[in-house]
């Protein structure tokens, strides 16, 4: 047991966070908004996070408290939110494919920004982020409750008064509007608690991955967790769960078996660095056999109607 | 009592030379009309005349290119759709569009929302006032449901529901934004004879019910020469009659356009 959790403990909290990613992409979902920003919130927070444990709080000997983790968190949170709202108003006029363009490139200004200021430390980035936790596997600590936490408000979210009005303007924007929803509104809110979500994350992570540099949360991470959640499921927020874990670590099963012996040298080529490529052929199929992605509500539904006639 | 309101005639939405073009074609033409509280004021006129494009003026859905509407005394020329749903105007579309991979009673519960007010944390947390505010409005759309006869399907999805159902639903939704004018958009479109004439008494009903202004459009002669107090009609994009259903019936203008575009 040990032996397995020293081997793949990084990998678990890997997809803890995908999870968790997944989650902040489906939040702006929810009322229909397909945006990218996320990774942009997930950088930002880490930044965040490694900025002040590496240059304000300066713990020198032992752990590094989980208070502060905690409080670097909260900060993160709060920041992506005031910048969520900011950013969310402006591109929340836009809609559909427009809305992804515009959120790719919000994106992409952070990382340029990452990559030319001192103060993230330009492209090296910041290294030696202490640690609260001597082996990967403990960051389960932070990282499951916060999972649990965000999927208990989501699942409440989905039966209250908020959650009905994010579904309204999903199903038609217009409908919603005539029956007393302010789109605006509730849109912008979808998309800043997504990005708060990603904010914590992100802070989280840089502690997680010791190093915080303008890699961290990029377009191709966009692309793993828009898989997750159109794979997973756009509909209930166990799809992008689900999709957010496994996703999260196709990567490394095609690299396991890449380096199987006897496969084709270029099989095995496109399966250590073809990742990119199987993400998009997923999407694409995915979107097309399967537009509300694999788990839906009706699949609860039909298992309850089951339960209630046996 | 309804000729009473109408002697004593009082305004409760008002357009003044309206206006709306798109590109080049004038869909709507400085009509201006008054609707009096409690009654039911039929829209009618040939395919495109303009109908529909006044419903979606006055309920916000796109602004005037000129002129004003009045409601209660106050201009919502333009206001967003969702501050005229809160002033108390509701509607239904022509081409239905309710919540279609919604149940029906998430339909109306939808449209419960300028009544209820739990925000995030105490809706998510589930504090006082918010489970029974949840409680009231689940009672309240079932009974809405259950007075246009669907309350058991409640739970079948919108978009399975036959033609006339899925009219009825869309009333329903729109009755629980407790509206004082209600906007009809062909609701009897799709309807069989039976239903059509089971629409009109209920249509009386809940004015009287729900102390309704309502506005009706509808292609269906009958109907509305039997169920109108007052008729506008509309011919490309001007209003051309308005008046009781015997004055509309017999103005050489109506029977013009009427067989003009037949
Ligand atoms: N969004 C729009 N863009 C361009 N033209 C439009 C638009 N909406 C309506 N029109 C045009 O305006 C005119 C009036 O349309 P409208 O839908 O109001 O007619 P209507 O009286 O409701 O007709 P119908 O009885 O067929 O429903 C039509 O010529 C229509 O093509
Ligand atoms: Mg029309």
């Amino acid at each position: 047991m040990n032996g397995f959790l020293s081997t793949y403990g990084f990998l678990i909290v890997s997809m803890v966070m995908g999870a968790l990613l997944g989650l902040s992409l489906y939040l702006p979902l929810m009322t229909g908004q397909l945006s990218l920003a996320s990774p942009g919130f997930y950088a930002l927070g880490g930044y965040i996070a490694a900025i002040l444990s590496t240059q304000v709080f300066k713990v020198s000997d032992g752990l590094y408290p989980i208070g502060l983790v905690l409080l670097e968190m909260s900060i993160a949170g709060v920041v992506s939110g005031v910048l969520g709202v900011l950013v969310g108003i402006p591109a929340l006029r836009l809609r559909g494919i427009y809305l992804a363009i515009a959120t790719i490139a919000f994106v992409e200004v952070l990382r340029v920004l990452s990559l030319n200021l001192d103060i993230t430390g330009g492209a090296v980035g910041i290294f030696g982020i202490p640690q609260p936790f001597l082996t990967p596997i403990e960051y389960l600590w932070i990282a499951i409750p916060l999972l649990l936490v965000t999927m208990v408000l989501l699942y409440r979210l989905e039966r209250i008064r908020l959650g009905r009005a994010f579904t309204a303007i999903r199903e038609d924007e217009l409908a919603a509007g005539a029956m007393g929803i302010d789109p605006t509104h509730y849109k912008v809110l979808a998309f800043t608690l997504g990005a708060i979500l990603a904010g914590v994350v992100g802070a989280v992570s840089a502690h997680f991955l010791n190093t915080w540099n303008a890699r961290q949360g990029t377009f191709d991470a966009s692309i793993v967790y828009l898989t997750s959640v159109l794979i997973g499921g756009t509909r209930t927020f166990v799809g992008p769960v689900l999709g957010g874990m496994v996703f999260t670590a196709l990567p490394e099963v095609l690299r396991a078996i890449a380096d199987t012996a006897g496969l084709p040298l270029w099989l095995a080529q496109f399966l250590r660095d073809g990742r990119l490529i199987i993400f998009g052929v997923l999407i694409v199929l995915g979107t097309i056999f399967f537009p509300q992605g694999l788990v839906t509500p009706d699949l609860f539904k039909r298992q309850k109607n089951r339960k209630s006639h046996s | 009592m309804i000729g009473e309101n109408l002697t004593t005639s009082n305004p409760i939405l008002s357009a003044k030379t309206i206006n709306r073009t798109f590109g080049g074609l004038v869909a709507v033409n400085n009509v201006s009309f008054t609707v009096n509280k409690n009654e039911i004021f039929g829209l009618i006129g040939p395919n495109g005349a303009g109908k529909t494009t006044l419903f979606n003026m006055i309920t916000g859905l796109i602004e005037p290119s000129g002129g004003q509407l009045f409601y209660q005394g106050e201009e919502i020329s333009f206001l967003r759709p969702h501050q005229i749903a809160k002033a108390g105007i509701a509607r239904t579309f022509q081409n239905i569009r309710l919540f279609g991979e919604l149940s029906a009673l998430e339909n109306v519960t939808i449209a419960r929302h300028i009544h209820t007010k739990s925000g995030f944390i105490r809706g998510i947390l589930g504090l006082p006032p918010a489970p029974s505010e949840e409680n009231r409005t689940k009672q309240k759309a079932l009974e809405l449901l259950d007075l246009v006869g669907l309350s058991d399907r409640a739970f079948q999805k919108a978009r399975n529901f036959p033609y006339g159902d899925q009219r009825r639903l869309e009333i329903a939704r729109a009755l629980a934004l407790e509206p004082q004018v209600l906007l009809l958009d062909e609701p009897a479109a799709g309807m069989n004879p039976s239903e059509k004439n089971q629409l009109s008494e209920f249509i009386r009903e809940i004015r009287s019910q729900f102390n309704l202004t309502i506005i009706l459009i509808e292609h269906h002669v009958p109907l509305v020469m039997g169920l109108c107090d007052r008729i506008a009609v509309l011919n490309f994009g001007k209003l051309i009659a308005l008046g009781d259903p015997a004055q509309v019936r017999t103005d050489p203008a109506v029977i013009e356009a009427y067989l003009g575009s037949e």
